[in-house]
């Protein structure tokens, strides 16, 4: 019953932002009932179809578009639990923006805008072809830029804007051109009569391109998934497409929450997710060619995805440690934590074949939660102290139990804490740790073990740095002469939501994996990946994340609470890792001065302007060429005297001769 | 056939007459005057042709396009007087600034 109204998913909030643009400004609350109203039916809605397909329906509608291709709906395992988080963490988020926009004088175009936003994410989800996907995702991307410079008057949020649609940019152009070199192949092997797409199927379908995938040329099928994980490079912030998502915390702190934690940068590993039949069949010719640098066996693709996400997750976590801006720590650590589910794709879908789909996006729904908690808490915060510094802050629990309570269950959710073996424990507990354990077999089965060193030194420094924010901005003695209150209701409400399911969501695992491994099944499609017998793991692996992240608790606690090193001679001494660290390895540098700046402007657009103006310019303009059509008009312009009698005398005189013409011609 | 012959002369003198007011005349109304008068030969042919072939529908096209040149012809005046309040003139050597 819920799956005929499957469309309605997007539509509605479609809707909402058209009348909260127009009618917003009339209305209490910037119009933001409309898009409430319009998410919380989206989730009822998606809710419905999760308990009428749960545990083997999908849904599938499709409608003929243009030549080939079709608009369509498909709802599998995969699609039903990204929908239900989208549209119940994008609800709580427009909520809570009720009370944190209150006094933005621009309300209806913040939730106009983050409604397009939300519709066009489940259009992401919904979507049962590439092409579909694709426009929902440059949507996405569009509705990024204009909410990342929602206070476009700011010249910092402004470029921070440009930046996050230039850069997201760049893996787009990527994604495209895997859409086309897929295709491409695809419409080769249909003319040449190897692959025949069932009747009803279209091409780009993706049941009809994992239908033909395993029959599309190795090599091609590596580079078009390479192409399609660029796109996810640069959605999902990996390096070394990274640059843009710190910087996109210019926006306000609820949009951060909602594109930058729950949402968008989850399309990155959504696509991945999705398409990750194609990335299991990929050839294993690194390995083959390179047996020193790489394990044997491993699909390229798989093994590129483990590598750029395992060194995102250690790398943005490195940054994380030493940022003072609240939503920048915040916002390496989604990097990080992305970083993860891309290092699950990779290596448990090495080993494991299609339950890694279960395990990253199980990560995925719960860091959505207490990535978006951690986000509003922060949001809370910024609105009671006015300034996003944690330098600036300290001594606020007392003052903001709530809030800083939430923070912290969202804070032991992030680190991974619980109690190994009672399986008791945070959401973060049982997702990280599926995914370490992961990296662990697929280092026992390849012999490659360095996946498995990044995300355990990477645990380690989450839980540092998200324990020093917590420490510095609740502990301690107020560093501000501020009146800090605890938020209104509106706004800790879906923070304590948040938190019982940051707490509990965990608990679902047993479910959850069994639900998601058959996705693939569903679809008929079979998933490469050699499944070994599943090696012993050993005691110390099943511990080691819950002891780093302890671990990283304590030594937070010693220098951040107890004081026992003192960091500001460090930071005073210009330690260079610090500098580094501070200075985001300088990419901001590299990527807008050397890159954008020196290379593209002055090098690139440089000689192509000198091409231009000097060369074509000057043969055309000031050449013989421009200096005939010049003269040519100047004569020819005479023509036009303005004298009617002079037009009506020409048009007699040429219909004469036409007719002195047909008459000779014998007609 | 002479009948129609001569109808045809007239319509062709008509439209010269017509075609030789638009090339000489300077005053905007002489100027319609004269289109109307090409009009009208070209209905007369219309009227003729239809009537030699005992056929209707020339005649009913002639009503359409006398309809249609009245239309015309309003609007023409139209300009023409608002052309006169503009500049007190209608003489269209002193309109002639849409040109190089």
């Amino acid at each position: 019953m819920f799956s005929d109204f499957a469309a309605l998913i997007v539509l509605l909030p479609v809707i909402a932002f058209v009348l909260t643009l127009f009618l917003g400004k009339k209305l209490p609350h910037g119009g933001a009932y409309f898009p409430i109203a319009a998410i919380a039916c989206s989730f009822i809605i998606s809710l419905g179809i999760f308990l009428e397909i749960y545990p083997n329906g999908i849904v599938q509608q499709s409608w003929p578009w243009f030549a080939n291709m079709n608009i369509g709906i498909l709802i599998d395992p995969l699609a039903v639990v990204m929908l239900m988080m989208v549209t119940f963490v994008s609800l709580l988020i427009h909520i809570y923006a009720v009370g944190y926009m209150a006094h933005d004088p621009a309300k209806p175009r913040y939730f106009a805008e983050t409604s397009l936003f939300t519709a066009a994410m489940l259009g992401v989800v919904l979507s049962d072809n590439i092409l579909q996907f694709f426009i929902s995702w440059e949507l996405v991307g569009l509705c990024s830029f204009l909410l990342i410079g929602f206070w476009y008057h700011k010249p910092s949020a402004a470029a921070a804007a440009k930046k996050a649609f230039l850069v997201t940019r760049v893996g787009d152009v990527l994604f495209l051109a895997g859409i086309v070199l897929l295709y491409v192949n695809l419409s080769n092997l249909i003319s040449n009569h190897l692959f025949t797409p069932e009747p009803g199927n279209f091409i780009l379908q993706f049941k009809t391109m994992f239908e033909a995938a395993a029959l599309i040329d190795p090599t091609q099928l590596t580079y078009i998934t390479l192409l399609f994980f660029g796109g996810a490079v640069g959605k999902s912030g990996q390096f070394p497409l990274h640059g843009w998502l710190p910087d996109a915390m210019e926006g306000p702190t609820t949009v951060s929450a909602l594109i930058h934690a729950a949402t968008m940068v989850t399309a990155g590993v959504y696509l991945v997710a999705r398409t990750f039949p194609m990335f299991a069949l990929t050839p294993a010719t690194l390995g083959e060619h390179f047996p020193a640098l790489f394990p044997a066996h491993v699909p390229d693709s798989l093994l590129i995805v483990a590598y750029v996400g395992g060194f995102t997750a250690l790398f943005a976590a490195t940054m994380g440690l030493v940022m003072n801006d609240i939503k920048r720590v915040l916002a390496y650590s989604t990097v990080s934590q992305l970083g993860y589910m891309m290092l699950a794709l990779g290596t448990a879908g090495a080993v494991l074949g299609a339950k890694a789909v279960g395990i990253s996006m199980f990560h995925l729904i719960s860091h959505a939660f207490f990535k978006a908690l951690l986000f509003l808490c922060a949001g809370s915060v910024i609105h009671a102290v006015g300034t996003n510094d944690i330098r600036e802050m300290g001594g606020l629990f007392s003052k903001m139990k709530i809030t800083g309570t939430t923070m912290m269950i969202a804070a032991l959710a992030l680190a991974g804490i619980g109690i190994p073996f009672l399986n008791i424990g945070t959401a973060g507990f049982f997702s990280k740790d599926m995914i370490i354990e992961g990296t662990f077999e697929y280092g026992e089965q390849t012999g490659d073990m360095i996946p498995y060193a990044f995300a355990i030194i990477a645990a380690l420094l989450t839980s540092i740095y998200i324990f020093r924010l917590w420490f510095m901005a609740f502990t301690g003695t107020p560093r501000s002469e501020r009146h800090s209150h605890e938020s209104p209701n509106v706004m800790t409400r879906p923070l304590m939501i948040l938190a019982i399911l940051a707490l509990f969501f965990g608990f679902t695992q047993g479910y959850f994996y069994p639900y998601l491994e058959k996705n693939f099944e569903l679809m008929h499609v079979e998933v490469a990946g050699h499944e070994g017998a599943a090696p012993e793991i050993p005691v110390i692996v099943i511990l080691l994340p819950v002891i780093v992240g302890v671990l990283g608790f304590l030594i937070s606690y010693a220098i951040y609470y107890k004081r026992m090193l003192d960091m500001s001679k460090i930071i005073s001494s210009g330690n260079p890792i610090y500098k580094l660290l501070l200075n985001r390895y300088y990419e901001p540098k590299i990527g807008a001065d050397m890159i954008g700046v020196k290379l593209t402007h002055g090098v690139v657009a440089q000689s192509g302007e000198f091409v231009d103006r000097k060369i074509i310019d000057g043969l055309v303009i000031d050449g013989i060429i421009g200096k005939t059509a010049f003269w040519l008009g100047e004569t020819a312009r005479k023509l036009q005297t303005g004298v009617v009698q002079n037009y009506a005398s020409v048009t007699l005189l040429g219909v004469g001769l036409l007719l002195l013409i047909l008459k000779l011609r014998g007609v | 056939m002479t009948d129609l012959f001569s109808y045809l002369i007239i319509s062709a003198v008509i439209f010269t007459i017509g075609a030789y007011g638009i090339i000489t005349q300077r005053s905007g109304i002489k100027i319609l005057m004269s289109i109307e008068l090409m009009l009208n030969s070209a209905n007369l042919n219309l009227v003729a042709f239809s009537s030699f072939n005992g056929n209707a529908s020339g005649q009913v096209f002639a009503l359409f396009s006398i309809a249609i040149a009245a239309a015309e012809a309003a609007i023409g005046f139209a300009i023409l007087v608002a052309l006169f309040r503009a500049r007190d003139t209608i003489n269209l050597d002193n309109i002639n600034i849409l040109r190089w």
